[in-house]
């Protein structure tokens, strides 16, 4: 099942309604904008994956430091290349939006921030992450001393079980505890 | 951390049985983990074997697919499997399901519905993608006072304002107006309290209307806008409204209604702040994890942010240092420090009872000389507002310079800046309403010269009602004024100074900052000010709904030409809650000065309402015999103690079961933390006892290859 490039039917709009946290309005404009970033020949062709240097064009993509994460975290492609369908988009959307739970957010963060994919958040996560934080120029870093300091004190604080990493379990138990993340999780077109 | 690579070995070999790093929706047993065939170990699994029947039927189903973290694809192919193992279930389960399923429809097309409807939504976005969501905040809670007010003068134009204007132009045909003998002034010379003349003089000049306009005198003095309009009327022939009953408990009404919106909206304020526990452990850890704002637009914004995590980082890490070094401070630098801190207490005490002595000196002198034409006049007459607005400017700023001698951690200086503002309002406000008490009722001694005779000073003040209306009203309009005269004066020649101008000073001044905590202080204030003058003024919520509307634009327009976004962000929730609470204190005190002046002080002879009655509340009795007689003995009922003590009773019943359940769940909390611990500690073991067994098992063999 794929999307035709003009119309969404109206079976499709109410599976898309249950299946995402996305209302009506914000579906339809996510097909548009999606349609935006397709050359004319892709248009006419159902189910098209859109590689991900044209997904980082999207003005609300393209200067957050997570946005190759983000791309990767949602595409379902076998190359593991970052590229995005119509409804990998979707997905993204409702994870990122308004009515998604707290739950749901704080899973995919996890899965972003986990840059080598390999369950949990261990010191080499941490330290790209706080460098994705603070910006990647050399006048923006922390110093050595200071990431360690930081990263020690994270470690103490939501290791509740000691093993050196941050798993899925405690990140949900540190978020749970901010109350601006859901509203700050946010991406709306 | 060299012994991590051995260990993730070992892990991956351990999870292997489980399948996965990832673990699908903890929340629901249902869905338990199944060891999949997947190339993919990224994705969670689902349980394909879980049998819909088990569920209970309250339509979870559909949700549990929208919150569980898999592609649309996965998703699809799970629904179809769910609908397609669906037995067959009782009329009643199915008739259920659908019921659920229809009210989340309706739910959410409400939601998209309000959603159209809801005011400034795009302006709001831009503002929090731009400036972060403490400057977002301040809007938004514009925005609700906003609605506030002008749903608030929906209620109050109903019942009082509309039927008043009928009234009036049906003419004096009905008119009935019922007044007991006792009520009337004293013989003695009853004719001077009656006296009231507000008609102006000189209407000839445009430059008397604008004068009128801004001082809430002469042509506006006896309109709607102000209580001595009003009239005691009750009509009687097809229908009976009592205006002056519906004038008070309009009132009254208004002041409930926006208590119970205040409190809605502390209550999910209150909620969040609650379940965050108010702890400051897992500081950097919500640094890192949950700071970043992915609705920032642009790169200028994401620059900010960076800077902004950057400097939090490193200013939270340098007070960690600085915390440690201080724990080491002798005993002298200690009591020093904090006889220091004694003496910068009295000195802002100090300053806020001067400031409050101004005031007071400023309301005697400018209603002492309330006969002054011309400009000179309009000068005194806004000399309290111009000493409130100038005292509320100049204290704050010193008790900043205060704040650095005292040298507290920076979270409670913030704290403590706030709340000296917040209490230096409040304090002058109060101190004006105390003024005119004063000089209206001759310092509450009723048999004193002046209010011998009326029970008020009806010198002074032949209707002091409208009186001390004009005085909020004046403060409301001064207020705006004075924030669009800042605006043309003061922020846009700053702006331009600082963009064309390179010189080193003004480098160093910079464009001017956003800060949130001393514009919210203005909007409690000016809604302070409206609620205290609500009663004298009727018309004053829709004033001030068009204040806040023009504020709004005003705000929004400053803020994207003149300001660059601050550094130091401001943390939105704790400090919504906060605003509420000071909202509240506000509140508080316009609910007293309201019921003082019901309950306490003689309404004026010659205008309003309730001329004729010894006090504004006994209206209220002497309604309450025109009801029915059943309807008397029900409420005399409610109010007795054969009611109202079981009432008291039941409340404290429901309040003790809600105190055990929440004292419960903070126990099953902690509870729970250990065992994630003890789990922790199982786990490290065994992977011990793993390595060691895999040691054990790799010598011989080892040894083997050697020999060998």
């Amino acid at each position: 099942m794929g999307t035709t490039a003009s119309q969404l039917g109206k079976d499709l709009l109410s599976e898309y309604q249950e299946l995402t946290f996305l209302t009506k309005q914000e579906i339809l404009l996510a097909q548009k904008r999606f349609t935006e970033l397709l050359t004319k020949d892709e248009k006419n062709l159902p189910n098209t994956r859109v590689p991900m240097e044209r997904i980082l064009t999207l003005p609300e993509l393209k200067s957050n430091p997570f946005r190759k994460r983000i791309c990767h975290v949602f595409s379902t492609s076998e190359q593991k290349d970052g590229s995005l369908t119509f409804e990998d988009f979707l997905d993204l959307l409702s994870a990122f939006s308004d009515s998604a739970t707290l739950e749901i957010k704080s899973h995919y963060a996890f899965r972003i921030f986990d840059f080598d994919d390999d369950g949990t958040l261990d010191y080499g996560d941490l330290e790209k992450l706080v460098n994705c934080l603070t910006g990647e120029t050399d006048d923006t870093r922390l110093t050595t001393e200071e990431m360690r300091q930081l990263i020690g004190n994270i470690l103490e604080e939501s290791d509740i079980d000691k093993d050196g990493t941050v798993n899925l379990s405690e990140f949900q138990h540190v978020i749970s505890r901010s109350p601006d993340f859901v509203s700050s999780f946010k991406i709306v077109l | 951390m060299d012994r991590n690579p051995p260990r993730r070995d070992m892990r991956r070999v351990y999870d292997h049985d489980e399948g996965n790093g990832y673990t699908a929706d903890q929340q629901s047993l249902r869905l338990r983990r199944f060891p999949s065939q997947m190339s993919n170990q990224n994705y969670p699994q689902f349980a394909w074997g879980s049998n819909p029947a088990d569920e209970e039927p309250s339509g979870g189903l559909p949700q549990d697919l929208r919150s569980s973290p898999l592609p649309m694809a996965l998703k699809r192919a799970v629904r179809q499997v769910q609908e397609m193992q669906l037995p067959v279930v009782s009329e009643r389960d199915s008739w259920k399901r659908k019921r659920t399923k229809y009210l989340r429809n309706l739910k959410d097309n409400a939601r998209e519905f309000i959603y159209i409807f809801a005011l400034w939504n795009k302006s709001l976005q831009k503002i929090g993608g731009n400036f972060g969501g403490g400057v977002q905040s301040y809007f938004f809670f514009l925005r609700f006072l906003v609605v506030l007010n002008f749903v608030s003068f929906s209620l109050i134009a109903a019942f009082v304002f509309i039927p008043s204007i009928v009234f009036r132009s049906v003419g004096d045909s009905g008119v009935n107006i019922t007044v007991q003998e006792s009520f009337l002034p004293p013989s003695t010379g009853p004719q001077d309290c009656l006296q009231y003349d507000p008609n102006p003089v000189g209407l000839g000049l445009f430059y008397n209307y604008f004068l009128d306009v801004l001082s809430g005198t002469g042509f506006l003095e006896y309109s709607y806008l102000f209580y001595g309009y009003y009239s005691n009327t009750e009509m009687d022939d097809s229908f009976s409204y009592n205006i002056p009953l519906a004038y008070l408990l309009t009132v009254v009404f208004y002041f409930i209604f926006c208590f119970i919106c205040i409190m809605a909206r502390m209550g999910i304020a209150a909620r969040v702040a609650v379940a965050t526990g108010g702890s400051t452990v897992g500081n950097y850890s919500k640094i890192v994890f949950t700071s970043w704002d992915y609705g920032c637009l642009g790169d200028r914004a994401t620059k900010l942010k960076q800077k902004n995590i950057h400097y939090r980082l490193q200013v939270d890490l340098e007070e960690e240092n600085i915390k440690k070094r201080k724990a080491s401070l002798t005993l002298t630098q200690k009591v020093m420090l904090y006889s220091l801190r004694v003496l910068m207490f009295l000195i802002t005490s100090g300053l806020i009872a001067a400031a409050g002595y101004g005031i007071f000196e400023a309301t005697n002198f400018s209603q002492g000389r309330s006969e002054q034409e011309g400009v000179l006049g309009l000068i005194f007459e806004y000399l309290p507002s111009i000493v409130i607005t100038t005292a509320n400017f100049l204290v704050p700023l010193l008790c900043d310079q205060i704040a650095l001698i005292e040298r507290y951690s920076p979270s409670l200086t913030v704290i403590l800046a706030l709340l000296r503002a917040v209490v230096l309002r409040l304090v002058s406000l109060s101190v004006l309403i105390f003024t005119l008490w004063g000089q209206i009722t001759c310092d509450g001694n009723k048999n004193h010269g002046d209010c011998l005779l009326c029970g008020y000073n009806h010198d002074l003040y032949p209707c002091w009602e409208t009186r001390v209306g004009q005085e909020m009203y004046k403060l409301t309009l001064f207020d705006l004024l004075i924030n669009i005269a800042m605006l043309f004066l003061v922020e846009f020649p700053r702006r331009m100074v600082v963009d064309n101008w390179s010189n080193k000073l003004a480098q160093k001044v910079g464009r001017q900052e956003f800060v949130v905590s001393s514009n919210v202080l203005e909007l409690v204030y000016s809604q302070t000010v409206v609620w205290t003058g609500a009663l004298f003024c009727p018309l004053l919520p829709f004033i001030n709904t068009i204040k806040f509307v023009i504020l709004f634009y005003t705000k929004k327009l400053t803020l994207f030409q003149n300001c660059r976004p601050a550094l130091k962000t401001f943390r939105s929730t704790a400090s919504t809650f906060f605003f509420l609470v000071v909202l509240l204190f506000g509140g508080g005190l316009a609910t007293a000065v309201m019921v003082y002046s019901l309950a306490v002080i003689h309404p004026s002879y010659g205008c309003g309402p309730f001329r004729f009655f010894p006090s504004m509340w006994s209206v209220v009795p002497a309604s309450f015999s025109n009801l029915s007689k059943t309807t008397q003995e029900f409420l005399f009922f409610i109010g007795s103690q054969a009611f109202s003590i079981p009432l008291f009773v039941l409340i404290c019943v429901v309040m003790c079961y809600f105190v055990a359940l929440a004292s419960v769940y903070g126990k099953s909390v902690a509870l729970l933390k250990k065992q994630l611990k003890q789990e922790g500690r199982d786990k490290q073991f065994l992977v011990r006892q793993i390595e060691e067994l895999s040691r054990k098992l790799q010598i011989p063999t080892h040894a083997a290859g050697v020999r060998d």
